[in-house]
């Protein structure tokens, strides 16, 4: 950083210190790119919004605390100073919240043991539930090969099938039900 | 530059009114010691000073450990306003560390005395507790001044800040509860009066980021604009 732009800057914030409103967007708006750099070396994991606060929150404390800037003094160590020192007091605040939070990493919505899980996502048996679908009714079959096994839509299934959704919801809820009964009787 | 940003700068441009540069700190602790001196005069009208006053400032030894309690007291409001100047130098911080050795060794030789002739074992314990709360009632005008005038600075090291600020409001408090408490027995003013003033200086900086902190310095000067 040059003498001349540190006097610069000063001689901005001089003239903001006595209420010059433009001297003092220009010092904002010149300093603001070069607080953004700053943020991004010291801080590089954070995303764009969270260093955009960070410039934000140095912003809020330049002018909070714009009297104590002595023009006989250089400027640039001056903010430093206080950047330096909002950026580890959001590393505390950070630090201190995160105490308080507990991460929970998409927990299984059941127990991992089996014996507390009273339905199974995928059936032990696949010859056995394969003749289970052939048995059903045409109108359950179809329901279950085009909803479960084919994945379509309730939408897509409906019109290939001739039906409405309403009908078709009707067949899948029965087929579900007849294909338990037949697989429970099995085991 | 950001859409939010480039309004907020607009924000803060149109708030911009003009500001009272801060002052140089030992200008600023100047005017906290005349606050404070001041009070000082009024709690030493209103309760009586120690009845041996005119004799106990003939002695050296009380001279010296009133002037560098005293000392002690300015050197850290000086200190404590050093410390909220950003980029401020920070050797001011070890400006109290001088008088206060001063103040320490200014009891040592009352301290011997008394060790010698009483030895440990007799060593008398026994202590008027006045001294505490003479020391919190003089140190709470300058503690509260100390407070306001440190709120208008940077919020850099609360907990220092806070402590300087407290080391300088009891140490003054000490000195007018030496004019006012009639209590010479230096193991216990040792104990007791240095004891407190740096146990009101530990409990300042443990509080001190309750009232120093950029959240109120920033609401603070919103406040101000509105």
């Amino acid at each position: 950083m040059t003498d001349t732009l540190d006097d610069h800057f000063g001689q901005l914030m001089q003239a903001a210190q006595t209420g010059d409103g433009d001297a003092y967007i220009q010092l904002l708006d010149e300093l603001t790119p070069r607080l953004r750099q700053i943020v991004r070396n010291q801080r590089r994991f954070l995303e764009a919004n969270d260093i955009e606060d960070l410039v934000q929150d140095v912003l809020l404390s330049i002018h909070a605390v714009r009297a104590t800037y002595d023009p006989e003094r250089p400027f640039m160590p001056w903010l430093l100073a206080i950047t330096r020192n909002r950026l580890a007091d959001s590393a505390r605040r950070y630090v201190r919240g995160s105490a308080h939070e507990v991460h929970v990493e998409n927990l299984s919505v059941t127990f991992p043991d089996t014996r507390p899980n009273t339905t199974m996502d995928a059936y032990g048996d696949p010859d056995a539930l394969k003749q289970a679908i052939a048995a059903l009714p045409r109108m359950q079959r179809d329901a279950i090969e085009m909803l479960k096994l084919r994945e379509m839509s309730l939408k897509e299934a409906a019109d290939a099938c001739n039906t409405t959704v309403g009908a078709l919801k009707v067949a899948t809820h029965r087929a579900m039900a007849t294909l338990r009964k037949m697989l429970v009787k099995k085991r | 530059m950001t859409r939010d940003t480039e309004q907020l700068i607009r924000q803060l441009a149109n708030s911009a009114h003009p500001v009272r540069r801060l002052a140089q700190p030992y200008v600023r602790a100047a005017i906290w010691l005349a606050i404070s001196v001041s009070y000082l005069a009024v709690i030493v009208a209103a309760i009586p000073a120690r009845h041996d006053l005119s004799s106990k400032l003939s002695e050296p030894l009380f001279v010296i450990e009133q002037t560098a309690a005293l000392a002690t007291g300015i050197a850290a409001a000086i200190a404590a306003f050093a410390t909220v100047i950003p980029a401020h130098n920070r050797k001011w911080i070890l400006l109290p560390l001088l008088p206060l050795a001063i103040w320490l060794g200014s009891l040592g030789p009352g301290c011997l005395q008394e060790l010698n002739h009483f030895g440990w074992q007799a060593l008398p314990l026994d202590h008027s507790l006045w001294c505490v709360p003479i020391i919190v009632l003089v140190g709470a005008v300058p503690a509260v001044a100390m407070v306001v005038m440190l709120r208008r600075g940077a919020p850099l090291t609360p907990q220092l800040t806070a402590a300087l600020g407290g080391l300088a409001a009891a140490g003054l408090g000490n000195v007018g509860v030496r004019i006012i408490h009639p209590e010479d027995v230096t193991v216990m003013l040792l104990f007791w009066h240095i004891g407190a003033v740096m146990a009101l200086s530990a409990f300042a900086g443990s509080m001190g980021h309750h009232f120093l902190n950029w959240g109120s310095t920033v609401r603070a000067s919103e406040n101000t604009a509105r």
